[in-house]
């Protein structure tokens, strides 16, 4: 089913790419910008740098006080926010549209006039936010540093992707406000950027208003490109083992993929689906359903743009079955995908599945222009979200295959198992009993 | 040539907007169809809220209801679990259940090119499940799983604890909605079966639609895929009022290993039936709804001590609740517990005029966005139907908002907040914490592990 969203494009004189999507069904405007920076980009010595601005892009800037920001959209009538991934970086805001100018003129004050606000004070406040962040979503939660794990081990030292996002509080302990300016001199400017507005605006009156308000701002010099990831399959397996105080044994394993944007990585990915997605995929109807040896199983792809992707599946132990029960169903399965194949049918399933996602995706202004974005910083088409089912329509059982059969191996493969302490574990036994 | 402005642009007045309108119908069985065509949206979610308040559960089976709703679609009459599941994906669809203390919601989304057989699956499971031994026991071993996972999770812990402090235990809700150990371990098909007999039937349902159904009789579809339901379970019970427990008390779970202090603080509030329910919404804004308000402006932008808190009025159909939420780092919970609490006493001093303005147009702005999507617009209705209150409530409420003066505001937060007491959930190193809680004044210490 190819998609009809209007599409219009323009480069500024500063080379700030602009996209515009008229929609014009609800009285809101979605203002989404791409920075082409992620951690990634990150050297050595700087990891956590690209998400410490997501904060400190909230922090004020030249005409905007700290705070401000935040207050001056939400009294708009605003939902805003940014994230921070190892591609890049996105700043969104969807808002009634009266209040497009604002979304913008905010937007265009801090990609051109941050550093004036960013000093040792706010800096100092930030890093703690970001500690206490890091402490919530990594560090006080069971398995929380799972990725960070299987990240150092999948890509080697100073890969581009053998850091997570969060960085490594040394880093930003040492971080000076000289090194802060740095940073932000290198990757924020019009042309390391894509500006998407989608909504309630005609598509003239959406360019006139981003030439108003980012016209004026100066190029920066060509940002150097992120070291290129590109890296085969993997070809042995190393195991992390880590017995801590979980409440049930788990196992986490991660293979490379190949990189986004090509028929490869989506026949991979749907070969995940096809282990690990919803109640119908085969690692839920064996281990959870029919064994029971797992309480519950997941997984899939994380598509990326550097030279490489990758991808994971997990699986919790029952209560009283021994992890390594379940890590053996795991890798079996994954050998006969690999060598059997997949039926018609079960990819079929995971396309349908694929395209409900893809349509709620799209279903509101911000998932659209978020999408736009994404389309055309890391593939330079923003046209590809009217055709990406149709991309991933096409596969077919042999390219599932295929991929599996390269990338999605039991030989070639990292791995990250909790298990409780000996203790604990058969206290908890005993309570079950 | 550009100038560079140096003063925000003016903001344009938004367009007037209204809650989407919808048809209603009765299907052949009398229960009320709601269409919300949505254009444009090509997922549609049909979601069927039914009543089920947790009182009807035994003491001793606490968690049945969740159990049943769980193994509704593990297995019916017509398919096993694995043909179920297969069947209902390959259609493109996903299904879900919710349990809350007033109603059971069972829903799929589905593109809407593919509704009526998914609609059909949706209403099999609703209407002739097998409930096997088999697939039952499965979910009461689930069950006790997950509920080794709740046990880890700070944030689990806390609302556990929060429930079980500021609720009677002779409210259902001083206990965990899906069940304990001890009330799951018993369950079989027997219980779980008796329990749907007896709840689950088409004149305590109601079924609703959102999506695009340009070209679609979405009313027949449903209509169709639910004519055969003719059980009968008889009104549904009336949940009493909670009761709740008044004081200021501390509560200290300890999680061993804890390098945050898991927070939460609060006591009663108002319910949808309170006409300052908009109000109080109003008030929440200003002192904790958002990261500009009062408590977050303290305790993230000023100490740094959080990743981000927020407080909340949250209501079923009877009686609400008042509670701040969210973690900080273990060394200075004792300073952050005492911040949180100055600024929520302090509110009661008065809102200003210039917060309770800008909150008003937050909440009141942000309403075309927050129902821009199919899904959130069954959500709400779904939960509307809950509660007790017109589908269109969200009209009611924006209403209740504009008309909120600052003084109003004020009186509705006053009314509950620090009123009669405050309690205090923290979860975390116990060792650590304990001493810091020491001259903060906030009554009786009660020590959990």
């Amino acid at each position: 089913m190819p998609l009809t969203y209007p599409i219009v494009e323009q480069t500024l004189d500063n080379g700030l790419r602009v996209v515009v999507s008229s929609d014009r069904a609800v009285p809101i405007v979605a203002v989404n910008l791409w920075y082409d920076v992620g951690s990634r980009h990150e050297p050595a010595g700087l990891t956590g740098f690209a998400h410490l601005f997501e904060h400190l892009m909230f922090q004020g800037s030249r005409n905007v006080a700290s705070g401000q920001h935040f207050s001056l959209l939400e009294t708009a009538g605003a939902s805003l926010n940014a994230s921070t991934f190892f591609d890049r970086t996105n700043y969104f805001e969807s808002l009634p549209s009266g209040g497009l100018d604002l979304a913008l003129w905010l937007e265009a004050d801090r990609m051109g006039y941050l550093l004036d606000a960013v000093n040792q004070e706010n800096l100092d406040n930030q890093r703690d936010v970001v500690k206490e962040e890091k402490r919530q979503t990594y560090d006080n939660r069971p398995y929380g540093d799972s990725y960070e794990r299987l990240v150092k081990l999948a890509f080697p030292e100073g890969h581009p992707y053998a850091h997570m996002t969060i960085g490594s509080m040394a880093d930003l302990d040492a971080a000076s406000v000289e090194d802060v300016h740095a940073f932000f001199r290198k990757y924020y400017g019009p042309n390391n950027a894509v500006l998407t507005i989608v909504g309630d605006v005609s598509e003239e009156d959406a360019f006139d208003a981003a030439k108003r308000y980012f016209g004026h701002l100066p190029a920066i010099p060509q940002p150097p490109p992120a070291p290129d990831g590109t890296i085969g399959p993997m070809t042995d397996v190393q195991r992390d083992d880590v017995e801590s105080d979980v409440p049930s044994d788990l196992v986490t394993m991660m293979f490379r993929l190949p990189v986004d944007g090509t028929p490869e990585l989506d026949a991979a990915g749907l070969a995940l689906d096809i282990l690990a997605a919803g109640q119908s995929g085969r690692l839920n109807r064996r281990l959870v359903r029919d064994e029971q040896i797992a309480q519950s199983v997941s997984g899939g792809a994380l598509p990326l743009i550097g030279g490489v992707s990758f991808g994971t599946l997990t699986g919790i132990a029952s209560d009283g079955i021994d992890l390594q029960t379940v890590e053996d169903a795991l890798l079996e399965e994954i050998e006969k995908l690999a060598e059997e194949g997949v039926t018609e049918d079960e990819l079929a399933t995971v396309q349908a599945q694929a395209e409900r996602d893809w349509l709620e995706q799209l279903a509101s202004c911000a998932g659209r222009a978020d999408e736009i974005s994404h389309h055309a910083l890391l593939f330079g088409d923003p046209g590809r979200i009217n055709t990406r089912i149709d991309q991933v329509q096409a596969v077919t059982v042999e390219q599932v295959q295929a991929a599996a059969r390269q990338w999605i191996r039991a030989n070639g493969r990292v791995q990250v198992t909790y298990r409780r302490k000996e203790a604990e574990a058969s206290e908890t036994a005993g309570e079950q009993a | 040539m550009n100038q560079v402005l140096t003063t925000p642009p003016a903001v344009g007045a938004p367009r007037p907007w209204k809650f989407p309108e919808a048809v209603t119908t009765r299907s052949s069985t009398g229960t009320p169809m709601h269409v919300f065509d949505r254009p444009g949206q090509y997922v549609a979610t049909v979601r069927v809220t039914i009543a089920m308040p947790l009182i009807a559960e035994p003491r001793e089976l606490e968690g049945v209801a969740t159990i049943m709703s769980r193994t509704l679609d593990e297995g019916t009459e017509l398919h096993s679990a694995n043909e179920f599941a297969a069947a209902l994906e390959r259609h493109g669809a996903a299904y879900g259940v919710d349990v809350s203390s007033d109603a059971l919601h069972v829903e799929i989304s589905v593109p809407v090119s593919h509704l009526e057989p998914a609609v059909r699956l949706l209403a099999e499971a609703i209407t002739r499940p097998a409930f096997n031994q088999a697939d039952v026991g499965r979910h009461v071993t689930i069950r006790l799983g997950e509920i080794n996972q709740e046990r880890a999770n700070a944030g689990y812990r806390a609302r556990e604890a929060f429930a079980a402090h500021l609720f009677d235990s002779s409210t259902r809700r001083s206990r965990p909605t899906a069940g304990s150990p001890d009330t799951i371990r018993p369950l079989t098909n027997v219980e779980v079966a008796d329990f749907y007999r007896n709840n689950i039937s088409p004149e305590r349902a109601e079924i609703l639609f959102a999506g695009d159904a340009t070209g679609v009789d979405v009313a027949g579809i449903i209509d169709d895929a639910f004519s055969g339901w003719t059980a009968t379970a008889g009104t549904a019970l009336a949940t009493p009022e909670p009761i709740y427990i008044p004081g200021n008390r501390v509560v200290l779970v300890d999680r061993p290993g804890s390098v945050q202090s898991q927070l939460l603080i609060g006591c009663a509030g108002p319910d949808r039936r309170d006409p300052a329910w908009g109000s109080a919404a109003v008030a929440n804004h200003v002192v904790g709804g958002t990261i500009t308000s009062r408590v977050d402006t303290v305790l993230r932008e000023e100490k740094g001590y959080t990743y981000g808190t927020r407080t909340s009025f949250a209501a079923p159909r009877k009686g609400g609740t008042f509670s701040l939420g969210g973690a900080v780092r273990t060394e200075v919970t004792g300073a952050a517990i005492g911040d949180a609490l100055r600024i929520l006493r302090e509110a009661r001093d008065g809102l200003t005029e210039q917060e309770v303005q800008e909150a008003k147009d937050s909440l009141i702005r942000t309403a075309p966005l927050r129902y821009e999507q199919a899904d959130s617009v069954a959500q709400q209705v779904g939960s509307n139907i809950a509660n007790g209150v017109p589908v269109d409530f969200a009209d009611t409420y924006l209403a209740q908002i504009a008309a909120t003066t600052a003084a109003e505001a004020t009186d509705a937060y006053r009314r509950y907040v620090g009123t009669d007491g405050l309690l205090v959930v923290v979860v975390g190193e116990a060792k650590d914490v304990r001493p810091q809680l020491e001259g903060l004044d906030l009554g009786e210490l009660i020590d959990l592990s």
